[in-house]
């Protein structure tokens, strides 16, 4: 592969992989509280719509924020259901994915009329770094990118250092473990939950603001095509832990950068291949290293106790 | 100078659940700088009361003084607060995160696990406790785990611990040294409550005693003025049976002594064989130590035991559930089980009845299920069992608890097995159920089924056995079915 070729699809990996680790980010914290949010890519699709239409009127950098609201408030409706009247997390999910897809069309309908006009939205400018940039092969896929990349990459130290090493963080950890416990030393597991379910969705909406801000430029019904699935996969591939979910969203970008570079060098094979490959990976990661890490021991628990 | 006011008073605590009166007139008067021992017999409102102090629970009437001023305990946070802290007998701590994490939990500064080790260690050192602040706890034993809730408590300055059978879990070298830690920290000034049903474990640590039995305080003294056999005496009481299902257990018993002698003469093949059985749990500490028992067919043999003194192990070893680590069980090939959590462990809620009874040798079977020869099989054993339900195809969570358990029982038995192992029948059933009960397993030992019962409630292991062995701290022995002897016997093992 020649180096032009090898830098293209770094690029593209990095790309692709950016909505996918910022989903999967928020997903990890929600998880390590306890609680598996599905609804997830309903938080997205929910995030594109909502960067659209306010790239439209304010700016992709502001619409940007307004992508992370609209996560936050779509996961709203999942902590009402979820979390305060313990429904079952899966279902409430499920159905929250559904609700955001369905109701992103809608609306999308309702403000550009039945066409769907094929609107196009101002679009994030890439931020090159000087000099850092011009590095051979990786220098374009690691400093010349938009900003929600730069904001994805500085999200995980900072994760790690929330989890770890501070006292919210700590209370996100033990009530994913042990709720009652936790409640016994003085936590209060729903408000822990909240917060860390509210921050995977700001996060889910973020994702959907840079599809349509970084990349596409436009929003389309479904455009978050499974993206939200995929990003729990990663949280599982990564082991519930930010670095690993980085390197697993990475390793998906790669796939999708794969049936790009493959499709480029006309090569005669389905490039459906590819897309399914992540999957496999997961599947045998999840077979191989069980017991070694393993998922929050209360995740999904219904009416983890009241608190 | 007048004395200083208890360091804790409770002060004519009453705590109802529905119909049953856990605490009536209850009261604990507990001075600074004292091991204060709480005793009394399974049910007599020990741990009601302790929930109590701890905030768990608020009670129905009484009143609280702490250090002389009238306290109202909302929740465990609060009673933190005022410096109480209780170690339950289930350890509230987070199996994946480390020592010191789990101590630093629910703190309000901001989160520094160096402090928190650092302080560990100084706690660790100063109390004689031992313990790695960067172990994690799923590594630890239990020993260790006890440990770590004591210096957890004590991290946040607790200065009233309560100890909910503390050594129950415990090696006999580490509840020593618990004991010993106990006693330096009353004598510098800190206050425990001992929850517990050893005596002589309590003799050897306690200042002083109280007694619960039946939710009131029948004694309290200085531990030099008591001994065994008088504490024994005030858990035990009279023969002061006064509530109702004490009579109808009275009215039952003669029935069954006189069923027992018809038919145990004719019946005495041995069913259920242990020899030099031991088990140990997944800690490596011994649960049961060389029980030798014969159960015979057509008997109805009685299991009395304070909780946790191994009789949980020894009822699954006879079920032919637990294989024993050492001795050699000789079980038929069709023990029935009836254990006490139902609902986790014999039903399933949301399944049909007729579901329920299929379940039943479930694993052994294959090919399609014959439904509507079962359907009417599970129809016969409802009228059998006087199991009252809308139809068999009602979903089991409608039953009362009561149909619930003869539901169980009637499946454990159908085939009649040679064996049935019971384990606390009518818990949480009225009168009227809990007597149908009773009549299924005489009905089941008359017609030559070994039967084991197990319960919490010594009055009804005496109401059915034909014979009654005891465990008491994994020591088995079969004793006089007087409720005297019975009752000594559960509180201390026959040879140390």
């Amino acid at each position: 592969m020649s180096s032009p070729a090898l830098a293209d699809f770094l690029d593209a990996s990095v790309r692709s992989a950016t909505p996918l680790l910022l989903a999967a980010l928020g997903e990890t914290v929600a998880e390590r509280s306890g609680v598996i949010n599905v609804g997830i890519e309903g938080t997205i699709i929910a995030g594109c719509l909502a960067g659209l239409v306010a790239a439209t009127v304010v700016g992709p950098n502001a619409a940007l924020l307004a992508a992370g609201i609209a996560g936050i408030g779509i996961a709203l409706i999942f902590v009402v259901v979820a979390i305060g009247l313990a429904a079952d997390q899966i279902i409430t999910g499920t159905a929250i994915t559904m609700l955001g897809l369905g109701l992103t069309s809608t609306l999308y309908r309702v403000i550009y009329g039945d066409g769907g006009a094929a609107l196009s939205a101002p679009t994030l400018s890439v931020i090159g770094i000087p000099l850092l940039q011009d590095i051979p092969v990786v220098g374009r896929a690691l400093f010349r990118q938009p900003l929600p990349t730069y904001l994805a990459e500085l999200m995980v130290p900072a994760i790690w250092y929330w989890l770890h090493r501070t006292q919210s963080g700590l209370a996100i950890r033990a009530t994913g473990e042990n709720p009652g416990a936790s409640l016994a030393s003085g936590i209060s597991t729903r408000r822990v939950q909240t917060t860390a379910v509210l921050f995977g969705g700001m996060c889910g909406g973020l994702a959907g603001g840079t599809l349509v801000l970084a990349q596409v430029g436009t929003f389309t019904e479904g455009m978050s095509a499974g993206r939200g699935f995929v990003a729990i996969a990663i949280v599982a591939l990564g082991r519930w832990h930010p670095v690993g979910v980085a390197m697993a969203a990475l390793v998906f970008g790669m796939a999708s950068a794969l049936q790009f570079l493959f499709q480029a060098l006309n090569l005669n094979l389905p490039y459906q291949i590819f897309l399914a490959l992540p999957y496999l990976l997961t599947l045998l990661a999840l077979a191989l290293t069980r017991g070694v890490y393993r998922a929050p021991a209360a995740l999904g628990a219904r009416k983890a106790v009241r608190g | 100078m007048s004395a200083p006011a208890p360091r804790l008073a409770l002060v004519g605590i009453r705590r109802q659940y529905g119909p049953v009166i856990a605490l009536d007139a209850a009261s604990l008067t507990v001075q600074r700088g004292e091991v204060h021992a709480l005793l009394g017999e399974n049910g007599a409102g020990k741990s009601t009361m302790m929930k109590i102090v701890f905030g768990l629970e608020q009670p129905d009437a009484g009143t609280i003084h702490i250090d002389g001023d009238s306290a109202h305990i909302r929740s465990p946070r609060h009673a933190m607060r005022q410096g109480i802290s209780m170690v339950q007998q289930h350890f509230a701590l987070v199996d994946a995160l480390t020592v010191a994490e789990n101590v630093a939990l629910g703190g309000t500064a901001r989160l520094d696990l160096d402090a928190t080790r650092a302080h560990i260690r100084e706690l660790s050192a100063a109390s004689g406790l031992p313990i790695d602040p960067d172990a994690r706890v799923r590594d630890l034993t239990v020993g260790a785990q006890q440990r770590l809730e004591i210096i957890k408590a004590l991290s946040r300055d607790t200065t009233i611990l309560i100890l909910d059978e503390p050594t129950a879990v415990l090696a006999p070298q580490e509840a020593r040294e618990l004991l010993t830690w106990m006693r330096r920290f009353a004598t510098n000034g800190g206050t425990v409550i001992l929850v517990a049903h050893k005596l002589r474990e309590v003799l050897s640590v306690a200042d002083r005693i109280t007694v619960l039995r039946k939710g009131r305080t029948v004694f309290t003294g200085h531990a030099r003025d008591t001994t065994e056999s008088s504490l024994a005496d005030a858990m035990l009481g009279g023969p002061d049976m006064s509530s109702a299902d004490a009579r109808v257990i009275g009215a039952t018993r003669a029935h069954s002594r006189q069923a027992g002698h018809s038919s145990s003469s004719a019946k005495t093949r041995d069913v259920l064989v242990l020899t030099g059985v031991g088990v140990d749990d997944a800690q490596g500490v011994q649960r049961l130590r060389d029980v030798n028992v014969t159960v015979r067919a057509g008997e109805i043999v009685g299991v009395a035991a304070v909780e946790g003194a191994g009789q949980q192990e020894l009822l699954r070893v006879m079920a032919g559930r637990t294989t024993p680590t050492r001795g050699t069980a000789t079980l038929p090939s069709d023990v029935g089980f009836a254990p006490e959590d139902r609902h986790r462990d014999a039903i399933v809620l949301d399944a049909t009845i007729t579901e329920n009874v299929a379940l039943k040798g479930a694993g052994r079977r294959h090919g399609i299920i014959p439904w509507s020869a079962l359907r009417d099989a599970t129809r016969t054993l409802m009228r059998l069992r006087d199991v009252r339900a809308g139809d068999a195809q009602a979903a089991v969570r409608t039953l009362s608890g009561g149909n619930q358990q003869k539901l169980v029982l009637g499946r454990e038995l159908s085939g009649s097995p040679e064996a049935l192992v019971v384990e606390s029948p009518t818990r949480g059933l009225d009168i009227r159920a809990t007597a149908d009960v009773h009549a299924a397993l005489r009905a089941a030992r008359d017609q030559g089924t070994a039967v084991i019962v197990y319960s919490s409630d010594l009055d009804e292991v005496l109401a059915l056995a034909d014979r009654v062995i005891v465990v008491a701290e994994g020591h088995v022995r079969e004793v006089a079915a007087d409720r005297d002897t019975v009752g000594r016997a559960m509180l201390a093992p026959a040879d140390r």
